[in-house]
């Protein structure tokens, strides 16, 4: 069979540029989307690839060819277009972004009426509109009119300022570098920063889609910032993804933090004012549920995924949450999603509040040091493989609902099925690094035999 | 019947029916494929789907690499106008003409300015047919920009040095016009302003809502004629809503048929050896006024293509037909209204004569129009069968079929946009054409049975 750069699925369609994901198949999907939510009005935004204005004009057409009216708010990050939807009231909305990924990918982020992502079964009966061959194309007369909506990003920034103590972080003069990787964060970081009253050091602002650094904000991908970090004598740096849902932070050591401290630092500031429940996905780090436990607040754990973590979040009403292993921060305060920018302003107060550096602050919150391997594994044997471990280690307090979690005092371990590939991924944290290695290595072996 | 017609003037069809995002994006994608990257002028008028258009045709031409400018609401000639001023390598315009309220059309022009011959025509829809794009990588897809803010005035530029506008100014003339919500009405106004024209314009507003029959017959002339005595304006014009059809009301208020448009207009130009081209249905007037002025009258196939394209081959001054458009060699190889009424003002104004003075110059016949239902599959096994039926009748079947006699002459032809036969009749009286009209209704329903 060949394989074609492209997947529709329940988390959308995503694909190379030039191969089979066309203007037309963008449009398909549009034109079920302005069906699914029933037509009215849907917000579009998109990230900085320069494949985005084609594409903006494909989801256009598709929606305004089943009676929506598209609202365009041109290059902006992803939680931008997600609180756009809940503050105009609309019926959904859609990001054209790949994310994290290279700049020949693009995709579609799809937004529910709540102005959060659809979630399994939403996307499921979505799909299966797409699916039929017959569309709900409506007549001229029910054609509605296109709008543009220039400033989207301020709603954002009021709601974040709502959330906040300006004043406090304005107080504090923090210097700050902030690597934008050419994406939708580029046009608003520098700004947002400087109202905050930070002196800004910017990396990687130009708009073009060109991607300067690969987009994944993990520390191989950041050395520009942390030496930047150092030589302008920075507080702290920051590094968005191209669609800024994300953020990673570097030390004024210029050592990276790692992704799975973010929603631990804005956790442990927003639970020091708040103590109330937390939810992150099962790739989060120990060091979370250890500062749950300090505050006394309970830490709950979802399968992977921005959804899957927002909807427990709303169940449980959850202060802060997020998830560990992308650097994603979701503060329901502001909106229920992804937000680099919400990051950002939670670990700045923190630092202003507290009058301390980045350093004092994680002296306090336990550091895990990870280690990590692929074990081929055919997708059948996994969930034996899974069931097996579970019974066995009974007493590390297993958690299946996405792989199979296990946690012990000093450490953690994930062990989950690829979705894509026939292997089995085996991700452990632990106190001394000796510790992560030995259960990867064990877990490793116990899998393959 | 399928509502969708693909032929020598593009694609056209029912928006939402037969005319949808993915099928006006495999169109622009087989032009895009044609051309092989390059620039292309996109235009489109005011019909509430144009815009919907617009959008799927600009993101299918930037997937296969071309580069896009970006016309925004323009009328037809202004397109052809700009496409070889621009030095680009293609146009496309998207628009319903004068067809009726729910359909649009997308309309491919060479790097000239002309519409695609039935050759380069055809090489495009072999592609269509195909549906093997060239679809390509995300660093290679065009860019888009917005057609140059004043090209209008190189328009204007060219159109009045065509025209000996000082006469025109002294005159001191004012005229209705009915713009029928196209396209028009912004070009048209400043065309006036330019001339020193007074105009009274209606219906004037780039809405897209269609105030009557957007075809300029006669009794879409209604508005025109109640406000052209009351105010005492020296000539009238009806225009479709890309200013490609136009039709006259004289200064006594008569309503001119649309047959006669060419015919004015070809009065008032012709000298001796001139060239006209036409179809095979045009008023016999115009035979009359060629004759007047010594010119070859030239005729061809139905459709702007064919009439443009032989315009073009011989060279000639001026084509039209009977729709009421003209086009005009040394100017645009398309039709163009402005022209129409400029050459018509002229006329006045260097004559001292009132536009109902130049129509009482014209030979008159009776023209009559009708529509025959039948099913398409029957309607040429019909056509043919007829021709047994008028053995003294001189025939032609260049396109449809034409009987000749002394007196008069009937054109029948199978229609392409609808389940219908066309029959022009034109004869001496008004009762002698409805006579022969009847007469050849009668023949095809007995055939039918």
């Amino acid at each position: 069979m060949a394989r074609v750069n492209l997947k529709v699925s329940v988390s959308g369609v995503r694909g190379t540029v030039g191969d089979a994901l066309t203007p037309s198949l963008m449009a398909g999907f549009a034109t079920a989307f302005g069906e699914y939510v029933g037509g009215g009005r849907v917000i579009v935004g998109r990230d900085t690839r320069p494949s985005g204005p084609m594409y903006e004009r494909a989801v256009v057409a598709g929606l305004l060819s089943v009676g929506c009216q598209p609202v365009l708010l041109g290059v902006v990050p992803t939680p931008t277009v997600q609180m756009m939807v809940d503050e105009y009231k609309a019926n959904g909305g859609i990001i054209i972004t790949a994310s994290h990924n290279p700049a020949e990918w693009n995709a579609l982020k799809l937004i529910g009426a709540s102005g959060i992502f659809l979630n399994h079964t939403e996307a499921a009966e979505l799909l299966d509109i797409y699916n039929q061959s017959d569309h709900a194309y409506v007549p001229e007369d029910e054609y509605r009119n296109l709008r543009t909506v220039e400033n989207a990003f301020d709603v954002q920034k009021k709601r974040i300022f709502a959330q906040v103590d300006r004043e406090v972080i304005q107080g504090a003069k923090l210097k700050v570098a902030i690597d934008c990787c050419n994406g939708a964060g580029a046009p608003y970081s520098r700004a947002f920063l400087e109202e905050l009253g930070c002196e800004v050091v910017a990396l990687f602002e130009e708009t073009d889609g060109i991607f300067r650094r690969p987009p994944e904000p993990v520390a191989e991908n950041i050395s520009k910032l942390c030496k930047t970090v150092v030589e302008q004598k920075c507080d702290i740096g920051f590094a968005q993804d191209p669609d800024a849902d994300r953020i990673v932070v570097v030390g004024a050591d210029g050592v990276p933090v790692g992704e799975q401290y973010s929603v631990v630092l804005a956790t442990e500031h927003v639970l020091s004012k708040t103590p109330d429940p937390v939810v992150v996905n099962v790739q989060t780090t120990k060091a979370l549920a250890d500062v749950a436990a300090k505050y006394g607040c309970e830490a709950h754990f979802t399968p992977v995924g921005e959804i899957n973590v927002t909807s427990k979040m709303l169940e449980v009403g959850a202060v802060i949450g997020g998830e560990g292993g992308s650097g994603g921060v979701i503060f329901p305060a502001v909106h229920p999603c992804r937000d680099s920018f919400t990051g950002m302003a939670l670990i700045l107060e923190m630092m202003a509040m507290r009058r301390q550096g980045l350093e004092q602050i994680l002296e306090g919150i336990p550091r895990y040091l990870s280690a990590g391997c692929k074990v081929p594994c055919p997708p059948v044997r996994a969930v034996e493989v899974i069931r097996k471990l579970t019974a066995k280690y009974a007493d590390a307090h297993p958690v299946t609902i996405d792989g199979l979690r296990l946690d012990w005092e000093d450490a953690w371990v994930l062990i989950r099925a690829s979705n894509t590939e026939p292997i089995v991924r085996v991700f452990a944290e632990a106190l001394k690094q000796e510790r992560a290695d030995e259960l990867v290595a064990q877990f490793a072996a116990e899998i393959e035999d | 019947m399928q509502p969708l017609r693909i032929g020598i003037a593009g694609l056209r069809g029912q928006v939402a029916t037969a005319l949808t995002p993915p099928l006006a994006m495999d169109f622009s994608s087989a032009l895009g494929t044609y051309l092989d990257g390059g620039t292309v002028v996109v235009a489109r008028d005011t019909r509430i789907s144009s815009g919907m258009l617009h959008n799927a045709a600009i993101s299918a031409l930037l997937s296969c690499g071309c580069d896009v400018v970006d016309a925004g609401i323009c009328s037809s000639p202004e397109l052809h106008f700009m496409v070889p001023h621009l030095k680009a390598d293609a146009g496309l315009l998207i628009g319903a003409g004068h067809h009726p309220k729910g359909w649009n059309a997308l309309i491919p022009i060479t790097s000239d300015g002309a519409a695609f011959t039935k050759v380069e025509l055809q090489e495009l829809l072999d592609i269509y047919h195909a549906r093997r794009f060239d679809t390509r990588p995300w660093n290679q897809i065009g860019t888009e920009r917005p057609a140059p803010s004043k090209g209008w005035m190189a328009y204007l530029d060219h159109l009045c040095a065509q025209l000996d506008t000082r006469a025109i100014a002294a005159a001191n003339l004012s005229v209705v016009a009915d713009f029928c919500n196209g396209s028009g009405g912004a070009i048209g106004e400043k065309f006036a302003e330019r001339i020193g024209v007074e105009m009274i314009a209606i219906n004037s507003k780039p809405s897209g809502i269609l105030p009557h029959d957007p075809e300029p017959r006669p009794r879409s002339a209604i508005q025109v004629h109640s406000v052209l005595k009351p105010l005492k304006a020296d000539i009238g014009f009806v225009f479709n809503s890309d200013l490609s059809r136009t039709s006259v009301v004289s200064s006594s208020g008569e309503t001119l048929s649309e047959e006669y448009t060419v015919a004015l207009v070809a009065d008032q130009m012709l000298s001796k050896g001139w060239k006209l081209v036409t179809n095979w249905c045009t008023t016999r007037t115009l035979d009359a006024v060629a004759e007047r002025h010594g010119a070859e009258i030239h005729r061809t196939k139905v459709g702007e293509a064919y009439i443009v394209d032989r315009m073009l081959e011989l060279g000639a001054e001026l084509a039209g037909d009977g729709s009421g458009s003209v086009a005009f060699g040394g100017h645009l190889p398309g039709y163009d209204s402005l022209m129409v009424m400029g050459v018509l003002l002229e006329a006045m104004a260097k004559k001292g004569a009132t536009s109902a003075e130049l129509a009482a110059r014209l030979p008159r016949h009776c023209i009559v129009k009708k529509k025959i239902r039948t099913s398409s599959s029957h309607a040429y096994t019909l056509l043919h069968a007829l021709r047994g039926h008028f053995p003294d009748a001189e025939v032609n079947d260049a396109d449809g079929l034409r009987f000749d006699w002394p007196e008069g002459w009937v054109h029948l032809r199978a229609s392409t946009t609808e389940p219908i036969i066309r029959m022009i009749v034109e004869w001496e009286t008004r009762e002698q054409a409805e006579e022969k009209a009847l007469q050849v209704r009668g023949l095809l329903e007995r055939m039918v049975v």
